[in-house]
């Protein structure tokens, strides 16, 4: 009854897929060692990083020197990044959007402390495209008064409406520690007035001195290096080599202190020490924040981590730890959050905890954990989350060796229960910054915490 | 008509002069000058792209622009013209904001002309 061709064509599909299988296998193989790490180049004057995993989509970014580091005036970062993809010379902002939107491409701009990113992400056949758009953006922006007023300053105020306490804490933090500088909040609050320094004029000026061949990395993400020799030459023509604007540069030092905001809202404290430079090699950091954890990496329970454990014994209060690795130097943090005395009681413990690690206490095969905590950390940084691509050009505008996965995953493999210990007694010698923001009759002060600021 | 007008001028110098000279006699009679007002100020506001326009004009221009047509209005009401040396004069009389509405009627084109495209497939 069942026809012959119908019983072929089974097996044939079966063996077509076995084939597939076997195709798709080699390709990881071969893929597993390209796509590792970013290779630095050079292309007409531009710094380039680039991997190519041979993959569908591509993604392109422009890292600019003109983070809130290195802002002349405050609120120009964020002012320059929301003049991202407007009116250029040749087209206007709705063109820009409608075309890449029939090209299926998805156009963002963000920003770091350090760095401005312009990323659009689109197929790979379409590379010419966007490399054009990248090109004109960064050189040929017009800021116009007029989308200033009505683009512009609506969306700051927008996503100004949104920052939190957690970001407060953060930005307050990163100003005791280093003042100016990588100092400066990483999104002006309502309350900073930012009125009289931002505006299109001083944006204007302020694109001028960071969007140049010498301030600026492009990196790619799944594009061949002959297609990014061939386009980015060309387009990125216009950008000049060198600027006379200038921007605020100063090397970074770290100064260590405390901060108390009153704020309405969840409360929030940042604990932080002198971290991890981008570059530097140490290891014990990125495995410290994996014993420290935080996040729960499984569903329905709170993990098993250091800081998991505490914020389990204090329901409402989260807590994280993590390394913001700046191209001079870094910052060691632990934040918790949360809600009402919870987040007191957390922070004691977690400072206990930091001097009990100080103390030699570290179970061995918690230390096993927390490497492999860190290898997953490092590894799902740089393949699956976007967080590669930016480190990766911040790494080429810092003058910093871009990081060399297989190398820093040996290296965490050599940390041992001494070393942690080590890190953490030099953590806590050291002069911590401490930001607390949200109820401050209920947030401990920095000495009552055992720590010097 | 008026284009090919306007090239024939551009062509022949005496063509311009004479349709510069019938232009100033217009703008003379229509005496909107003489009561303190610029061409632009003429342009009606009931309408959303003169609006915004209007709203993309520097402060001290938009200020300018509501004290000549207050001006106006009040010696409209008392039957008056300017005296002779407060007329509004030639090279007074520049166009401030129909370049910014040009540019907002290319704009609402641009719009209404990408907003009903129809992509054609590759294949």
């Amino acid at each position: 009854m069942i026809s012959r061709s119908a019983l072929s064509r089974g097996s044939q599909q079966a063996l077509r897929r076995a084939g597939a299988a076997k195709t798709v296998q080699r390709a990881f193989a071969a893929a597993a060692s390209e796509k590792a790490s970013y290779e630095p180049t050079t292309i007409a004057g531009l710094k380039v990083a680039s991997r190519d995993d041979h993959g569908p989509v591509t993604r392109l970014a422009v890292v600019a020197k003109a983070g809130t580091r290195y802002e002349p005036l405050p609120g120009l970062t964020v002012g320059l990044e929301e003049f991202a993809f407007k009116n250029t010379q040749k087209r206007s902002a709705l063109r820009i959007t409608r075309e890449s939107e029939l090209l299926g491409g998805q156009l963002s701009s963000y920003h770091t402390r350090e760095g401005l990113v312009l990323q659009a992400n689109f197929l790979r056949e379409d590379l010419p495209y966007f490399a054009e758009l990248l090109g004109e953006v960064v050189s040929e922006t017009k800021y116009t008064t007029h989308e200033f007023h009505e683009e512009v300053e609506g969306v700051i105020r927008q996503k100004q409406a949104k920052i939190g306490n957690d970001g407060v804490a953060l930005d307050a933090a990163h100003a005791v520690a280093f003042h100016t500088g990588l100092g400066n909040p990483l999104y002006p609050t309502p309350e900073t007035p930012v009125g009289s320094y931002l505006n299109e004029h001083n944006v204007a000026a302020f694109a001028e001195a960071a969007y140049t061949k010498a301030n600026i990395a492009v990196v790619a993400d799944g594009a061949s290096q002959g297609g990014l020799e061939k386009w980015l030459e060309p387009f990125f023509k216009k950008v000049p080599a060198q600027s006379e604007g200038k921007l605020s540069t100063d090397a970074a030092k770290y100064h260590g202190g405390e901060s108390r905001i009153a704020r309405n809202g969840l409360n929030s404290v940042v604990i932080a020490f002198p971290g991890t430079a981008l570059g530097a090699s140490s290891p014990e950091t990125a495995v410290l924040i994996g014993l420290l954890g935080g996040e729960s990496t499984v569903k329905w329970s709170p993990g098993f981590s250091v800081l998991s454990k505490i914020t389990a014994a204090n329901p409402g209060a989260q807590a994280k730890a993590a390394n913001y690795a700046y191209s001079d130097c870094g910052l060691f943090t632990v934040q918790v959050t949360g809600t009402g005395s919870a987040v007191s009681k957390a922070t004691q413990e977690t400072v206990k905890a930091l001097q009990s690690i100080a103390e030699g206490k570290v179970a061995k095969e918690d230390v096993v954990k927390a490497i492999a905590k860190a290898k997953f950390n490092l590894l799902s940084a740089s393949e699956t989350s976007g967080t590669g691509l930016v480190h990766a050009g911040a790494s080429l505008i810092g003058g910093v060796k871009p990081l060399q996965v297989a190398e820093v995953l040996k290296s965490l493999e050599s940390v041992t229960a001494d070393k942690l210990t080590a890190a953490a007694k030099t953590l806590l010698q050291g002069k911590a910054s401490v930001a607390s923001v949200g109820d401050l009759h209920a947030l401990p002060f920095a000495e009552d915490l055992g720590l010097k600021v | 008509m008026a284009s090919q007008v306007a090239k024939q001028a551009t062509r022949q110098p005496w063509y311009q002069a004479g349709l510069q000279k019938m232009a100033s006699i217009y703008v003379n009679l229509a005496g909107y000058r003489k009561m303190g007002l610029k061409t632009d100020d003429l342009i009606s506001e009931e309408d959303e792209q003169v609006l915004t326009a209007l709203k993309r004009l520097p402060p001290q221009v938009q200020y300018d622009r509501v004290y000549r047509i207050r001006r106006a209005t009040q010696l409209s009401l008392q039957h008056k013209l300017l005296p002779k040396n407060e007329w509004i004069k030639d090279e007074e009389d520049e166009p401030y904001l129909s370049p910014i509405l040009a540019q907002v009627k290319a704009e609402a084109k641009e719009r209404a002309a990408l907003d009903t495209l129809a992509p054609i497939k590759r294949h």
